[in-house]
């Protein structure tokens, strides 16, 4: 049995690193320290998809990955307009080949972001995102505010490792040294522990911020009573403590990006923050979710100048979501093939998206079968990232860390996967004398 | 006047997935001075390929012209997956018989469309000049920036007889722009210039609009960060004037928002 | 069979060898400059100018705050697109391009190495990410180490060695190239929305940014560093900071260095040579720091220089960014990055119409042409700061024709003719002084000049640039396009650009140093390293360091102890 220390996460944003595991026969057997519940089960590990599979008269049927990889390719060569998306929980390095693959193909590339952070992608392209990493949080931040996000659940190691809970330099008291506020539709797990409950009534946040901007730009006296079902003394009460905190961190979820006004929720959250930072130090970031959702976002961007929805079918990248989404094109019926990897959009998407979906050719390379699994045509499995396969991950707060690898194994890696078909598509088009 | 009438074949929508055909070759000041055989060797972009014009529509043309300006096109068939009508056009006329798809009159310049249904989002996106006209519904992104821009239609005039999606004119500098319904969302946020008239009703006009002007002639639901100023009478109509938005601060609240 | 080439006939601009525009072949094997050669493929240069290949001394290329500075301008990536080609991948962006068309256009200009002039630590992966992803140019990074609690403690106790031993450590572990100043305790006063001036006490450390400047320049010149320290001096962009600089550099006057070099290099110097008190008074004192740099020999700089139109600002001095987000009120992202540095993003607009815009536009070309010696000065335009570095070879066209400067000044702001000194200046610039300023200089001051870059000598790297333009060309929009785009570009020995065109893109190698320091004190300095990691950072100690994986083109330059 051998201990192996620092192990880094695959799981969420949080990118934990400080993870201790037992080893044996190559096999995780014991998580000692550093993982959350669910980190825990995804080291653990659960049930692989066997072999690589193609779809024959409705039934899935084992295959070599040659023959998997040759039909995917064939696929992706025929279409007109394929859509690649996912991306979020594979390394940096397969996201490239990606890119790559996307330009070839002249297809549309998209990832998990725009169905839980795109929206705070598109808030940051009109206002800038004034942030900071999360040391700084856990260092610094007297008053740490989530809003429409439930960590408690969600990321459960985000407040005892980064903010609330952490203790640091200037807050070596942890949590009694400081203050949270939560701002909800409802009284989540987090909300009971704040000192402050702001409940807003659903759809309504974007007022709410404004009535905030407005009093924090010295406007109280325009501000009605109640403003999102909150009344003004709490909106005044909470504008007092940014005005008296040293250092003023907010954190926001899904809670936020896709109710009421959506992305421009986002706009106002930040413009909040530039507003407190005329009174003090404030900062503000996304909690994001698959571990390297940032970092599709910024392989895409540094790749092709932008960080998600792209269409490369003129030979350089269109950028816009709304357009290029994964679901609206899904939904539009826009596309006549898909990729899917590192991703289940069978469990995330809505039904109209769904259906499409089901009616075109999808090809889906993951390590574990799930809703996706039941329309695809072509099933590539895959090595976990992080524990059969190393690379680059970045964290919610665009921290590059390194995945390691951990356990052999004799699944491919995705980055591998991804080149052979790029290979295989160029072969074919070669063979048509294009 | 010559007329150039462009019918999208059926073969086009049979197929399995929706692959929109992008049309933004097809303007009159780019056609202009063509054949029939030279306008059906016009490429298009469908998905990741470019076609022949011709392959894709039924072409036909009558009458001749003498510059841009007396060229005329007509787009039949369905429409709903016929992208970017008119963008850039810089003079002549578009007419769209029926609804179309996204980013119709985007960057448009000079000339006349007529969308004699409803639009996709970002019709008029960036419009710089000209008059787009649209019969039916405008979708979301109404005559709105591009992303990241900070600053959107810069002139021209738009029409819409229907009901406009969220954002109409963000990031607006110039130009009218009249609903004649009702207007989703945050019309002219982020609104610097130009004229907003909304006929029915709005949900959180002008947020964080720093100057042009906003009416709305039926309910409006505000943000809370606007200063009332007077009563005042716009074409012989009273209305509730306010200034805002006092969010971004009072140095830049210059933007003028008219309720009943 | 050997990979040879001859360039035949071109005039040959080698300031290092002192070659000065002379009609000379340059024989090339195996990517490297030879004496002669056997059975090469020839390219004839008959008339044309020969330079060794472009060295950028400073540039933000790629990194964190490069790549959000490209997410939050969708509006700037946009403006630049450019089909893939056959051997090329897509293009975008103007003042923030995408890798691909970062490699693609420096080599163009004729450039074959380009130094990243801020690197995080905590985020050196994301750097070296991205320069790998940046084809042909060779390429290094410089670590930004003057924020860091651990500096500012040891400059505190006056423990040079654990100092060095410090700045060693971080050098190796982020693979970087030596030794970058921003702000130096501003950035930390930030975190608290505060700045500091240049004895000013940074809150809660108690040691002043001039202590801080002072103990890094003692403490790199503790090795053999290629590099000199490279200072981004306190309050950029500040009216009246022209005596911070003059300040900064009489801080080091005494500090001998290890090598035949400078011992500080004041970066973007341009936006650290202001005089006024305020915006309306703001005035040009160009002339007071060349003044210094003639009369002194420890310092050198580089300009600089304004390019106009829009730009996307972004420095790791979070505060300067922050008040230029002040004046514009334009978008704005700020990254503050965990006991070490920050960053801040915003776009602006320099235009010829605004009296300070004008002003900032003559004082980069000032410094360059009052500065007497070119050994001393490089050309920058602090890309992407105070404009894309696609407008080099505007600049060459002005430093090198007073007529050019003369037909600019006539259409902007009027203040250039009395609160500046470029109308007043005659002189022009020769090709070997725009050799100079753009590879001799630079290679030298980097001290690369040992590692093959910026010459054309024997064992040189075959990094050339051939110009589609006769040394005898005095237009200058024609000597602007000819820098553009050059004839061929020829990297490693290989033909990367022929006619203006990208034929060929091999990767490029990352240049780093290993400053090698005594066992003992490092064991020292780790003890309290590892406390801050186990408090305070947010990664631990292990996973810290830059893996060998993001290097697959290392070139290793070691720094022995000196002292």
């Amino acid at each position: 049995m051998v201990e192996i220390t620092d192990v880094v996460c695959s799981l969420c944003g949080c990118v934990c690193d400080d993870i201790v595991l037992e080893v044996e026969n190559n096999k995780v057997v014991k998580v000692k320290r550093g993982a959350c519940s669910v980190g825990k089960s995804k080291l653990l590990g659960h049930e692989r998809i066997k072999s690589p599979m193609i779809r024959e008269n409705g039934e899935l049927k084992e295959c070599s990955y040659d023959e998997a990889i040759k039909k995917s390719a064939e696929i992706l060569y025929k279409s007109r307009r394929p859509l690649l998306y996912g991306w979020s929980s594979t390394v940096c390095e397969a996201d490239k080949v990606g890119v790559e693959l996307t330009e070839d193909l002249g297809a549309v590339m998209d990832n998990t972001a725009s169905v839980c952070h795109g929206p705070s992608v598109l808030a940051i392209q009109d206002v800038g995102l004034p942030s900071c990493t999360l040391g700084e949080v856990k260092n610094r931040a007297d008053l740490v505010i989530y809003w429409g996000a439930n960590p408690a659940q969600a990321h459960a190691n985000h407040m005892k490792r980064y903010s609330y809970v952490s203790k640091g330099y200037w807050t070596a008291e942890g949590k009694k040294g400081k203050k949270l506020v939560v701002v909800d539709v409802r009284k989540t797990m987090t909300a009971k522990m704040a000192d402050v409950f702001v409940q807003v009534e659903q759809g309504q946040d974007y007022p709410v911020f404004s009535a905030l901007r407005a009093i924090l730009q010295g406007h109280e006296d325009v501000v009605p009573d109640k403003v999102g079902g909150v009344p003004k003394e709490q909106l005044l009460e909470l504008a007092n403590m940014v005005k008296e905190a040293k250092f003023v961190m907010t954190f926001f979820g899904m809670g936020v990006t896709h109710t009421g006004a959506r992305h421009n929720n986002i706009v106002n959250a930040i413009q909040f923050t530039r507003a407190a930072h005329l009174h003090t130090k404030a900062s503000i970031m996304p909690l994001r979710g698959h571990y390297n959702v940032a970092g599709i976002n910024q392989v895409c961007t540094w790749e092709t100048g932008f960080p998600f929805a792209i269409e490369m079918a003129r030979g350089y990248a269109w950028y816009n979501p709304g357009e290029l989404s994964a679901t609206d094109l899904l939904y539009r019926g826009d596309c006549d093939a898909a990729m899917i990897i590192a991703s289940d959009p069978g469990a995330h998407f809505p039904g109209e998206s769904l259906k499409h979906l089901a009616k075109i050719p999808v090809i889906q390379i993951d390590p574990y079968a799930n809703p996706t699994t039941e329309f695809a045509d072509v099933v590539i499995p895959v090595a976990v990232s992080g524990i059969e396969a190393e690379g680059n991950v970045y964290r919610m707060d665009n921290i590059p860390i390194r995945l390691r690898k951990i356990l052999d194994t004799d699944y491919l890696p995705d980055e591998e996967i991804l080149e052979r078909i790029l290979t295989e598509v160029r072969a074919l088009r070669e063979k048509e004398g294009e | 006047m010559q007329t150039i009438t462009l019918k999208l074949k059926e073969a086009v929508r049979s197929g399995i997935a929706a692959v929109p055909v992008e049309v933004d070759a097809l303007t009159p000041d780019q056609l202009f001075g063509k054949n029939e055989a030279e306008l059906k060797a016009v490429k298009v972009w469908w998905g990741n390929r470019e076609e022949n014009t011709g392959d894709l529509f039924d072409v036909s043309v009558e009458g001749d012209a003498g510059n841009a300006e007396e060229v005329k096109i007509v787009f039949e068939g369905d429409l709903t997956r016929v992208k970017r009508i008119g963008d850039g056009m810089k003079a002549g006329e578009i007419e769209a018989r029926g609804d179309v798809d996204m980013r119709c009159g985007a960057m448009m310049e000079g000339g006349k469309i007529v969308v004699k249904g409803n639009a996709n989002c970002w019709a008029g996106r960036e419009m710089r000049g000209g008059e787009l006209i649209i019969e039916g519904d405008a979708e979301d992104n109404l005559c709105a920036m591009y992303r990241g821009e900070d600053k959107g239609m810069t002139g021209g005039k738009v029409t819409v007889n229907g009901n406009a999606g969220e954002l109409v004119g963000q990031y607006m500098a110039g130009g009218e722009i009249l609903i004649k319904g009702n207007a989703d969302r945050l019309a002219g946020l982020n609104m610097r210039g130009g004229k907003i008239t909304i006929e029915s009703d709005a949900q959180w006009p002008g947020s964080d609009m720093t100057g042009g002007e906003i009416v709305v002639k039926g309910e409006t639901e505000m943000t809370p960060s606007f200063k009332f100023v007077e009563t005042a009478t716009v074409d012989g109509v009273e209305y509730k004037k306010y200034l805002g938005d006092l969010a971004m601060g009072e140095k830049k609240a210059k933007g003028t928002l008219h309720v009943k | 069979m050997a990979d040879e080439l001859l360039i035949r006939n071109g005039v040959v601009y080698d300031p290092i060898n002192g070659v000065k525009g002379e009609k000379k072949d340059i024989c090339i094997r195996d990517g490297k400059v030879v004496d002669s050669v056997t059975n090469p493929k020839v390219i004839d240069a008959e008339g044309r100018v020969v330079m060794p290949g472009g060295v950028d001394i400073h540039a933000h290329i790629a990194g964190g705050k490069v790549n959000a500075g490209r997410i939050m301008r969708p509006e700037d990536e946009r403006k630049g697109v450019e089909p893939k080609t056959k051997v090329c991948r897509a293009q975008s962006g103007y003042s923030v391009p995408n890798t691909f068309a970062t490699g693609y256009r420096y080599a163009r200009m004729g450039y074959t190495f380009v130094m990243e002039a801020a690197m995080p630590p905590l985020a050196a992966r994301h750097t070296h990410e991205e320069m790998i992803d940046i084809p042909i140019l060779d390429n290094a990074a410089l670590p930004l180490i003057d924020n860091n609690w651990m500096t500012m403690e040891y400059v505190k106790s006056g423990d040079m060695d654990l100092l060095a031993a410090y700045m060693a450590w971080i050098i190796k572990a982020t693979k970087g190239f030596g030794v970058k100043i921003v702000n130096p305790g501003g950035t930390e006063a930030w975190a608290w929305g505060k700045n500091c001036d240049l004895n000013d006490s940074v809150p809660y450390f108690d040691v002043t940014p001039a202590e801080i400047i002072k103990g890094l320049a003692v403490a790199n010149e503790k090795f053999d560093m290629p590099h000199s320290i490279h200072v981004h001096t306190n309050m950029l962009g500040h009216p009246g900071n022209f005596e911070v600089t003059k300040d900064t550099y009489d801080l080091v006057k005494g500090v001998k260095a290890s090598k035949d070099r400078q011992v500080i290099h004041t970066t973007h110097t341009q936006f650290h040579s202001y005089g006024g008190t305020n915006w309306g008074n703001f005035e040009s004192k160009a002339d007071a720091i060349a003044d210094y740099i003639n009369q002194n020999d420890h310092a050198t700089i580089d300009i600089g220089s304004v390019i106009l139109g829009d730009t996307t600002t972004m420095t790791a001095d979070g505060p300067m960014e922050y008040s230029l987000y002040q004046i514009t009120g334009r978008k704005w992202t700020n990254h503050d990055v965990e006991l070490e540095t920050g960053s801040g993003i915003t776009p602006f607009l320099y235009s010829g119409k605004v009296s300070v815009h004008t002003i900032q536009w003559a004082i980069g070309q000032e410094l360059a042409l009052l500065v007497k010696d070119p050994w001393k000065v490089a050309l920058t335009t602090d890309h992407p700061n105070a404009g894309p570095f696609i407008g080099y070879p505007i600049i060459i066209s002005h430093l090198m024709s007073k007529k050019r400067r003369d037909e600019s000044a006539e259409d902007m702001h009027k203040a250039i003719f009395d609160r500046a000194a470029l109308p007043s200046i005659d002189r022009e610039y020769d090709l070997n002084e725009i050799a100079i300023i753009t590879r001799g200089m630079t290679a030298k001051a980097l001290g690369l000049h040992e590692h093959g870059k910026g010459h054309l000598g024997v064992g040189a790297d075959a990094d050339v640039a051939i110009y589609d333009m006769s040394p005898e060309e005095r237009d200058a929009g024609k000597i602007q396009k000819a820098f553009l785009n050059t004839k061929y570009t020829i990297k490693a020995g290989e033909i990367v650009v022929k006619d203006g065109e990208v034929v060929a893109t091999p990767p490029g190698r990352t240049i780093f140093v290993t400053p090698e320091c005594d066992d003992k004190l490092t064991d020292e300095m780790m003890v309290t390293l590892k406390d801050k990691f186990a408090k305070y950072y947010s990664v631990t100690l292990n996973n810290y360091p830059v893996q060998d994986a993001y290097l697959p083109n290392p070139y290793e330059i070691k720094a022995p102890w000196r002292s």
